[in-house]
């Protein structure tokens, strides 16, 4: 069966969509930088287990995160530093520190791992929120491919922005040079940088789901899109503030 | 930021009020806005009325605007997620130009407002 098969959903999806989610999912089951491709499904699926994980619903509702102890819903397929940071990314985020990011390094999770994690975590948020926000099933997860990390960094990296080295805007040269256009690299591009195939999934998934760096530039409207900008950035706003995200 | 900045690309008059969850606000100046602001609320609130503001939605505007604004609100449950999860600051050079934005919304109440603003 074909992964995203949205020919039977109730509503027409864009060719463009289903074309990103099918080729995200195959780079999911193979292996990162950092991480196997059985590991980079089981982080997957914890993603998915972390919405209806006890232990997370009582740290949301409490003042301080690090005042409830507790496990996590999970089925012991990750290291529990990489657990609670799947789970806190997907259910609490706005309350993840500094000092959060550096004790999970002496955990055992390296800043590059954190990143390709953060961005195996929101690529899959991202795809189940669309499935969810239309009343679709989830896509059942990949099967893992076999293989070895690559271990990849980039040759040019800063530690000026966030909590984890990023490349800094001049960097995208040599192996990096596609990853931002000229003038183009917003920190949230940056963010996750550090893991360069994490960034290019992040720009593949936008470039169906919202807008490609060039549609980003047309503020009134993108003739392949059905919303103009306006209501876009309305959209995106609101779900923004809900998330209470500053930035 | 980038919805005052679409606005004013089209010389609309919007009120930014909006993004707080003023539907009636929403009304100003954006086609379908009340019920594009409700949609995007249910999905990230993850409301169980989600049902009851797709169908709002769609009755309106049609199959192709609702899918729209699901990849749309989907693109930005990620995007808080990567912003909070890397802790990044706001750009340097959005600081000036969004200051008088995020004292009108009172973002000054998020937790991840307790970042220090780059300089200029």
């Amino acid at each position: 069966m074909t992964a995203f098969d949205y020919t039977g959903a109730p509503y027409a999806i864009r060719d463009d969509i289903g074309r990103e989610h099918r080729a995200f999912w195959q780079r999911l089951a193979r292996p990162g930088s950092w991480w196997t491709g059985k590991e980079r499904v089981a982080i997957a699926r914890a993603s998915r287990r972390a919405w209806t994980c006890r232990l997370c619903a009582a740290r949301k509702a409490a003042l301080s995160p690090d005042t409830v102890q507790g496990e996590h819903d999970d089925d012991g397929e990750l290291p529990p530093a990489a657990v609670d940071a799947v789970h806190r990314i997907v259910t609490d985020q706005s309350r993840i520190t500094r000092r959060y990011v550096e004790d999970n390094v002496t955990a055992g999770l390296s800043k590059p791992a954190y990143v390709e994690l953060i961005g195996v975590v929101v690529a899959v948020v991202s795809i189940d929120e669309f499935h969810r926000a239309l009343a679709l099933k989830p896509e059942p997860l990949p099967v893992p491919q076999p293989g070895d990390v690559s271990r990849y960094q980039p040759a040019m990296l800063r530690e000026d922005i966030g909590f984890v080295p990023t490349v800094p805007p001049e960097g995208a040269i040599g192996n990096e040079a596609d990853i931002w256009p000229p003038m183009r690299a917003a920190n949230v591009v940056r963010a996750l940088s550090l893991v360069p195939d994490a960034l290019r999934d992040w720009r593949a998934l936008a470039s169906a789901q919202y807008l490609s760096f060039v549609g980003m530039q047309n503020f009134v409207k993108d003739e392949a899109r059905h919303l103009d900008r306006m209501q876009m950035e309305l959209v995106a706003a609101r779900v923004s503030a809900v998330n209470e995200c500053f930035y | 930021m980038m919805l005052r900045a679409s606005a004013q690309a089209t010389s609309t008059e919007v009120d930014i009020r909006a993004v707080n969850g003023h539907a009636g606000s929403a009304a100003i100046g954006i086609e379908f806005g009340p019920e594009l602001l409700r949609f995007a609320e249910s999905v990230a609130l993850r409301s169980p009325d989600l049902p009851e503001r797709r169908r709002e939605l769609l009755e309106v505007a049609g199959p192709a605007v609702l899918v729209d604004a699901a990849g749309v609100a989907a693109n930005f449950q990620r995007m808080v997620r990567i912003a909070d999860a890397t802790g990044i600051p706001l750009d340097s050079t959005a600081v000036e130009a969004s200051r008088e934005l995020r004292s009108e919304l009172h973002m000054e109440r998020f937790p991840t407002a307790r970042y220090p603003l780059p300089a200029k």
